[in-house]
């Protein structure tokens, strides 16, 4: 139910291919901005355009799935869905993390395709082939990564929900600001050095950033010991961002019960 | 007596058509302002998005470049409430049944439209500027501006992008589920094409000609490559001639296309129902 909500009740290749356009022109985006810059100054390295497309493929996802509970509940208050979720005998919980996973789910080809037009692209475009390890085993690390980040997305996601329990208009705009903080600050499309002290130990609290390490790690340099380590880092700060956002949620939708927040819409 | 009868119907309707064009920028002008939180709301996309790239010009070795993504972020701010606020609002006007209204009323289409385009402008222009000034404070890049040069290509480019929107919104108005999913999918691959962040255009594109060629169909592409030249490289009126002519000759273009379109599509929607038709 949850993923054919995710497609608008829609033809799933026509959705899924509508919906990679979006993310494929980020990356290239970001790509050709790096190409550009560094061919001014005689700096291009396809080494960095790789960290770039490798990044800028999976950002735009976290940011697209991080949304999710928000949109649920934005959604299902306009339609009078979700009072009946709240008054189901379970918490909210459960249906906000079937609906993150359904879009998880969908996220998956997205990357894929991402990645594959990014490749062919550098090649078309720039005239060089970015240096991706593309083997099975790299491949089975991205994906063991791409779950290893689902605690810290379905954190973020339970504490943008717990926001959205509130507001009745503009909920939109935290994810908006929220999604555009990761990022810069998560080292999607550039190495956190880059900002300025002390903006650049933000990075290091996120487990987004250790989750693009390890996928850079699994992609691009093919170390198997950055690897377990960044993925142990994105797992284990993602647990916390869970935990932290599954009782903050709690405390939000009973306070909202309380308050009558949480059937409150704008007409 | 005929010719009196003409002039005075002629007046009657050139006195309506202003007015429903004021009436509908008032109502969006007044519904963002009378938000004031809708500017800082605005802004999120825009401005994380240019800082990221500006950042990303910086760790490439040349963030003399960050202007380009700084500019980027105050037009994408007027790209996106092209999408969201034109193309896509008589979708939303007809699943909240006032397309029907707009249809029974004698007020003309076109100055709805054009009058939804004011108001948007007006209303984009505060957003649009907070991204500048933000961009520019924190990165200093460095500009030398042809201020003719540049408010006339700025002018050009607003008047043929919100022309592209009433053509859009015309097109729209046939879609039903898959419109949302459609602003989705062209926001983006356009701001690519356009080169908002980077020049899309001349010797110092990524693409080849075919690509360039299908690119410079595009409003926005001809205006960021003319505002580029015309704030960065100090180019003058002169310079950037071929750029202006191309953009108002798209404006035309797209003005009249639009205005044939709406009739074309609404009177298809009256014989066939489907203008009423609503998904929920």
């Amino acid at each position: 139910m949850g993923w054919q909500r995710e497609l608008g009740w829609g033809n799933p290749v026509l959705v899924i291919l509508l919906r990679t356009a979006t993310p494929v022109a980020s990356v290239l985006t970001a790509a050709m901005v790096y190409w550009f810059g560094s061919s001014q100054v005689g700096l291009f390295d396809p080494a960095r355009l790789a960290f770039v497309v490798v990044g800028a493929s999976l950002y735009s996802q976290i940011s697209t799935y991080s949304i999710v509970p928000t949109l649920a509940i934005s959604e299902g208050k306009n339609t009078n869905l979700f009072p009946n979720v709240y008054i189901s005998p379970s918490s909210a919980l459960p249906y906000l993390a079937g609906r993150f996973l359904a879009s998880f789910i969908d996220s998956l080809p997205v990357v894929a395709i991402s990645l594959v037009v990014s490749f062919f692209a550098s090649i078309w475009f720039f005239g060089y082939q970015i240096p991706i390890i593309a083997s099975v085993e790299s491949v089975t690390m991205l994906m063991v990564a791409m779950i290893g980040v689902i605690p810290a997305a379905l954190g973020l996601g339970y504490f943008l929900g717990s926001y959205a329990i509130f507001v009745t208009k503009f909920e939109w705009a935290l994810p908006s600001y929220i999604g555009g903080m990761l990022m810069i600050f998560s080292e999607a499309l550039f190495p956190s050095s880059v900002l300025p002290f002390p903006l650049s130990t933000i990075s290091e609290g996120l487990p987004f950033t250790y989750f693009m390490r390890a996928s850079r790690a699994a992609l691009i340099e093919g170390s198997l010991a950055n690897y377990s380590l960044q993925l142990g880092l994105t797992a284990t700060s993602g647990f916390v961002l869970l935990i932290f956002g599954m009782f903050f949620f709690r405390w939000a939708e009973k306070r909202g019960r309380m308050k009558g927040y949480i059937d409150r819409k704008t007409m | 007596m005929v010719a009196d009868s003409r002039s005075v119907k002629g007046c009657v309707s050139s006195d309506l058509w202003f007015r429903t064009m004021y009436a509908r920028t008032w109502v969006r002008t007044k519904s963002i302002f009378g938000e004031p939180v809708w500017l800082l709301v605005g802004i999120g996309f825009p401005l994380f998005t240019s800082v990221g790239l500006a950042f990303l010009y910086k760790s490439s070795g040349i963030s003399s470049l960050s202007g380009f993504a700084i500019l980027g972020g105050v037009m994408v701010s007027f790209w996106s409430n092209v999408l969201w606020s034109m193309a896509s609002q008589f979708y939303w006007d007809k699943q909240e049944g006032i397309f029907e209204v707009y249809l029974i009323s004698p007020a003309p289409m076109t100055a709805i439209l054009v009058g939804m385009s004011l108001g948007g402008i007006v209303g984009t222009v505060p957003s649009a500027l907070l991204v500048g000034v933000l961009g520019w404070s924190f990165f200093a890049p460095q500009a030398s501006p042809n201020w003719a040069a540049l408010a006339a290509t700025f002018v050009l480019t607003i008047t043929a992008l919100y022309a592209l929107g009433m053509l859009l919104a015309s097109l729209y108005l046939v879609y039903g589920r898959e419109a949302e999913s459609l602003n989705q999918a062209v926001g983006e691959p356009v701001s690519l094409l356009s080169g908002l962040y980077f020049p899309s255009l001349g010797k110092s594109s990524p693409f080849p000609l075919a690509v360039q060629a299908v690119a410079s169909l595009i409003p926005l592409t001809i205006g960021m490559d003319a505002l580029r030249k015309s704030l960065f490289f100090a180019q003058d009126l002169w310079a950037i001639y071929p750029d202006l002519v191309a953009l108002t000759a798209m404006a035309v273009a797209l003005l009249v296309i639009s205005k044939k379109s709406l009739d074309t599509l609404r009177e298809r929607g009256r014989r066939e129902g489907s203008v009423s038709v609503r998904f929920t």
